[in-house]
């Protein structure tokens, strides 16, 4: 408790003048003619991949065309009929290790730059990182143009205080600046527009 | 009298094909941030809302400090709070043994370093374990960072193929970095696995709703967080901003500046603890609320550490972050250094051209080449003055006061052009060590303005090429 009064004390003395808030909503972020083209686009750029779902288009058909090589499969989604193992009746987040593909739900996608929004919405966040590739569910209609607009629309769910934007697959340059996928997380990431 | 940075820099440029290699590849870091934001029509509007937001929280930070404590206990987060590198480490190591840990596994934090904590945790007899690929090839090899963003930047790929042969038995010769990077994914994989805590830093931490946000590319601080009992986050005070919308700016401009990318793959809010699990976050202050009453650099404050200074800065680039004595190196660095002790870091103000190239990629429009001049006038003052430049700026300076001397002293300057060369470089002229000096012309501009050869048009200036820096 002292340090923490201390810190605020110091804090305090040392201001000396005070500047206000500008206003944030008075930027117009960049805007897109057709959004959804844009998110394939810059998925695409990021090392991901974007598929409209067509009209009577089977996902798990599409899934198992996109991975044929995926034998667990890991996802709580009731559409989704191929899973092998579910997040949600899993205690242990160690137990997920050896997913070959996680078909998650995302709630907002951003065309500015490939992001995602998924609030936590399985019991074992685990299964977004640990899958080997990785499947996101998305309704096209929730693709927005900005981060601007984003942070206005996006939820954490009741239940679970953790929720994170996902841009394309996880990678490192680390060695010579070398561009290399799937660095500890997903080594790849499509995007199904619903 | 050469600095600690000069002195190092010339071992780095030693090795030609190296320092070639660190220039280039940081400067095509660079033309990526200039892609990127060059796309972004509102990117200046940006900028200055960035430095507008900070500079309204930091003379409100007590305000937003308590909210944002307030918030995440109300989160179900522990709160502690540090004021110097010292505390951080005990709480930290509190948590730790309160939890019976013995493996750590840890993301990216530039605080961590600041405060040495994996070192004091080895001495406690935990294990710490580096996750980010750059950051645990520096482990391995028991050397700092030698870019903030880049840890490993400075290593070569033959370098990384015989540390993994002999860490963890990678085949002989391979150097390939998708190889070595799937074995440290291996690696890594199963210390993640096996970790009783996890550590990230911080990148944004908001004051209206207590979250923390954390940015990687790797993934390395969601597995280091999805698995043990226990996530400890080290915060920096000058890491708080009001609220989300806010945050929206700033994730538009951290990834674009940092490495040319439209954003990281990861951008974690953390809010509560997960099931059966706890957060804890220590605020730290170690010297920041000192700063915050610095009115000539204070603005230091708003550094979001995107790197992208380092990226730019031709001293940087050719000398490489070991050069400088500050564990943060380039334009920010040598500002925090100063900050932190003039004495013991005075070195490094003068690895700097004045060139502003810091100032104009900076996505907090932090005046970081400003800031530096600024010290170079205290450095008399703090007795680090260069002896030799300080006889030669008084000699100058007497020079200067009398014109009728000034202009005989012109007129026969370009006799230097003709001296023996070890009559010009020796140890008698500072500048003209390790560098050469231009050409003396014949006429001054006082005589070419009398003879009526200047002119006003200035389209001279046009057929200049545009250089970088």
């Amino acid at each position: 408790m002292s340090s923490k009064n201390d810190i605020l004390e110091n804090i305090k003395r040392n201001i000396k003048f005070t500047c206000d808030l500008p206003d944030i909503s008075c930027l117009k972020g960049m805007e897109y003619a057709d959004k959804i083209a844009q998110f394939i686009e810059i998925t695409q750029g990021v090392g991901g991949n974007a598929y409209l779902l067509k009209e009577g288009e089977d996902i798990n058909d599409l899934i198992k065309t996109l991975y044929p090589e995926a034998k667990e499969i890991a996802s709580n989604l009731p559409d989704i009929t191929i899973a092998t193992r579910n997040p949600d009746t899993i205690d242990d987040p160690h137990a997920l290790d050896g997913t070959d593909l996680g078909i998650i739900q995302g709630e907002v996608g951003v065309a500015e730059n490939g992001c995602v929004w998924i609030p936590q919405n399985v019991r074992q966040k685990a299964v977004y990182f640990i899958s080997e590739y990785l499947v996101i569910v998305l309704d096209r209609k929730n693709i927005v143009h900005n981060m601007h607009e984003a942070y206005r629309q996006i939820k954490f769910s009741d239940k679970y205080g953790f929720g994170l934007f996902i841009s394309g697959p996880s990678k490192t340059a680390d060695i010579e600046q070398a561009l290399v996928m799937g660095a500890h997380g997903a080594k790849g990431v499509t995007v199904i527009l619903k | 009298m050469s600095t600690k940075h000069s002195e190092a820099a010339k071992r780095f440029i030693a090795n030609k094909e190296q320092r070639t290699w660190h220039n280039e590849t940081l400067w095509l870091v660079r033309e990526k941030r200039d892609r990127l934001a060059m796309a972004v029509p509102e990117w200046e509007k940006l900028r200055e809302l960035s430095s507008e937001i900070k500079l309204h929280t930091i003379t409100h930070l007590d305000k937003y400090a308590e909210q944002f404590a307030q918030k995440a206990e109300a989160n179900g987060v522990v709160v502690h709070w540090a004021k110097d590198a010292k505390e951080h480490n005990e709480i930290v190591h509190g948590i730790l043994a309160a939890h019976n840990t013995k493996k750590l596994v840890k993301s990216k934090s530039m605080l961590t370093e600041e405060c040495h904590l994996n070192k004091y945790l080895i001495e406690q007899g935990i294990d710490v374990v580096e996750t980010d690929l750059g950051e645990r090839i520096i482990q391995f090899m028991n050397i700092p960072p030698s870019h903030i963003v880049m840890p490993a930047i400075h290593i070569k790929r033959q370098e990384v193929g015989k540390l993994f042969e002999e860490k963890l038995g990678t085949e002989t010769g391979n150097s390939d970095p998708t190889y070595l990077t799937r074995a440290a994914r291996k690696h890594l994989r199963d210390q993640f696995l096996s970790a009783d805590a996890g550590m990230t830093g911080c990148n944004f931490a908001i004051a209206e709703t207590g979250d923390i946000v954390v940015c990687t590319n790797e993934g390395n601080a969601d597995m280091g967080t999805s698995f043990p009992k226990v996530h400890i986050v080290s915060i920096g005070l000058e890491k708080i901003i009001p609220n989300l919308n806010a945050l929206g700016v700033y994730t538009r401009l951290l990834a674009r500046s940092a490495t040319g990318q439209p954003s990281t793959t990861y951008t974690s809010h953390f809010r509560k603890p997960g099931e059966g699990r706890e957060l804890h976050y220590v605020i730290v202050d170690n010297g920041r609320s000192d700063i915050i009453g610095n009115e000539e650099h204070f603005q230091t404050l708003k550094c979001l550490r995107c790197a992208a200074c380092m990226n730019t800065c031709p001293v940087y680039r050719r000398s490489g972050g070991y050069s400088y004595t500050y564990f943060i190196p380039g334009p920010i660095g040598i500002n925090l250094g100063m900050l932190k002790s003039p004495q013991q870091y005075a070195d490094n103000v003068s690895a700097c051209t004045l060139c502003y190239s810091c100032n104009n990629v900076c996505p907090a429009h932090v005046n970081l080449a400003d800031q530096i001049y600024r010290w170079r006038q205290d450095l008399d003052s703090l007795g680090k003055a260069d002896p030799m430049k300080k006889v030669m700026s008084k000699g100058l300076k007497f020079l200067f006061g009398l014109p009728a001397l000034y202009n005989t002293t012109l007129k026969f300057a370009p006799l230097v052009n003709h001296l023996p060369r070890f009559t010009v470089y020796n140890g008698l002229n500072a500048w003209g060590e390790g560098r050469e000096l231009p050409e003396f012309t014949g006429d001054s501009f006082t005589a070419l303005w009398k003879k009526g050869k200047v002119t006003k048009s200035g389209k001279k200036c046009s057929t200049l090429k545009k250089q970088k820096p």
